[in-house]
């Protein structure tokens, strides 16, 4: 099963809103719904994963970090990203990212999986 | 050039993605019993809002696309025998420039300069008419347009009639034409090549629009349903045309009625559209699904970045990133990586 990662960025959100739009006009069931949601899912992950080749670079400073249910999300600030082609500077950025090695969630905000590190830390911005 | 290489291959890997999904899903609604022509009105609307969002340069909705493909197959012509044919090149060189002119109406809102006399009900759908590409007819057809009506682009087709796309504020998208003839001068628009095939098409589908219309108004039809679904010529509109002067609102009733109606583009058409665009609920889908992982609700306006983890390091207070497969809003626009590594200090 794929990453359901996706859906909260731009492609995915529209997305959403567009079947919400069609569940409305009931012109679709929910269950057709996420079925597409399912699918966007594995299109998203295999294209990523394909079709782009390109590298970014970036710095800056940690403002909290959590590890939970194999999900890191990380607050950075001042932070700097560098690419080939162009620099982008934003005050602040909201990371979310999932464990690249294991597709099993578990059920504790422990995890033996990749590092020593075992955060169930919430530090709320 | 900076930007190139983002704004290139965003664009290009979303419209992808859209392609497959919209292609794998096809399956599961006709399964479900759910026409085609609402796996189309889906793909609309997300290609709609993805213009809307403006996170990605240079996104085209796909008729834009269509044309901006006939155009570019005219520009490599133009630069690769720039310095050679001249003469030869003369006259499609002239013709370009008029092409460029009035492709500019085709392109998208970030490209797009303001024009004047613009109905923009929906502000954030900026796609203008340039005033010298309009008559006067055309003109007031367009700005007599009901709301939520924006005009996209005109169309000339064969026989030199002026066919506007007209996008409605639910994200459907119409052909109006305007009862006036107008006469573009020596406008040939180059998607009339294909347009050969549009052409034709149009021409059926005007063909059993109800006749005995009040010669002020015009006819919407619905393109997508034309020119995209595949080997379906037959428009299946969804609403009915009423009667009466431009300004008209529809009630949906189901399929047009087929009557009589002079061949040709030459038919007296209905003015049709859509009643005041949906609107979108904020409710949250009761959906089964175990999440994988857990969505954040991102308030971020700065920037999102949600990604794969490859490695996560840290030292004392020194963390180090490395993140593959990820999509970054960053200050409003969409950038892609396959690798991103970075430090930070906590």
């Amino acid at each position: 099963m794929a990453y359901q990662l996706y859906r909260n960025t731009t492609l995915g959100n529209s997305l959403q809103e567009s079947l919400d739009e069609l569940i409305q006009s009931q012109q679709i069931t929910p269950q057709l719904a996420l079925q597409v949601l399912l699918q966007f899912d594995k299109a998203i992950n295999s294209a990523l994963a394909q079709r782009v080749r390109n590298r970014v670079n970036f710095r800056g400073s940690l403002n909290t970090y959590r590890f939970c249910d194999n999900v890191w999300t990380f607050v950075l600030n001042d932070v700097e990203f560098r690419e080939v082609t162009e620099l982008i500077k934003v005050d602040k950025v909201k990371i979310v990212a999932c464990d690249g090695k294991s597709k099993y969630s578990s059920n504790y905000c422990e995890s033996k999986a990749t590092s020593n590190l075992v955060f169930c830390w919430c530090l709320f911005v | 050039m900076a930007n190139s290489a983002n704004t290139n291959t965003v664009p290009k890997l979303y419209r992808s993605v859209i392609e497959d999904v919209i292609n794998d899903v096809r399956d599961i609604f006709l399964d479900d019993g759910v026409d085609e022509q609402v796996l189309m009105e889906l793909k609309t609307l997300w290609e709609n809002k993805l213009m809307q969002s403006r996170a990605v340069d240079g996104f085209h909705s796909e008729e834009q696309q269509l044309l901006l493909q006939v155009q570019q197959q005219h520009q490599p012509q133009q630069q690769q025998h720039h310095h050679h044919h001249h003469h030869q090149q003369a006259q499609p060189q002239q013709t370009v420039p008029q092409q460029a002119q009035t492709q500019q109406v085709l392109i998208p809102a970030s490209q797009q300069a303001a024009a004047p006399q613009v109905i923009v009900p929906d502000s954030k759908l900026i796609q203008h008419m340039n005033a010298s590409n309009m008559s006067a007819a055309a003109t007031a057809a367009t700005l007599a347009l009901p709301a939520g009506v924006t005009p996209v682009q005109q169309i000339l087709t064969n026989s030199g009639q002026l066919l506007q796309v007209v996008r409605a504020a639910n994200g459907a998208q119409y052909i109006f034409q305007p009862q006036q003839s107008v006469v573009l001068q020596q406008q040939v628009i180059p998607q009339m090549q294909p347009g050969g095939v549009q052409a034709p098409v149009i021409q059926q589908v005007l063909a059993p629009l109800p006749g005995g219309i009040s010669p002020q108004t015009g006819v919407i039809i619905q393109p997508q349903q034309i020119l995209f679904t595949g080997n379906k010529t037959q428009v299946i509109p969804t609403t009915v045309a009423t009667p009466t002067p431009a300004q008209a609102q529809i009630t949906a009733t189901g399929q047009q009625q087929p009557q009589a109606q002079p061949a040709q583009q030459q038919a007296p058409l209905v003015l049709q559209v859509d009643g005041t665009g949906d609107t979108s609920s904020e409710e949250d889908e009761d959906e089964e699904e175990d999440y994988d992982d857990d969505e954040e609700e991102d308030k971020e306006k700065d920037g999102a970045e949600d990604g794969q983890v490859e490695e996560i390091h840290r030292s004392k207070n020194k963390w180090k990133f490395h993140l593959k497969d990820g999509i970054m809003n960053l200050n409003g626009r969409d950038y892609i990586f396959s690798k991103a590594i970075g430090d930070a200090e906590w």
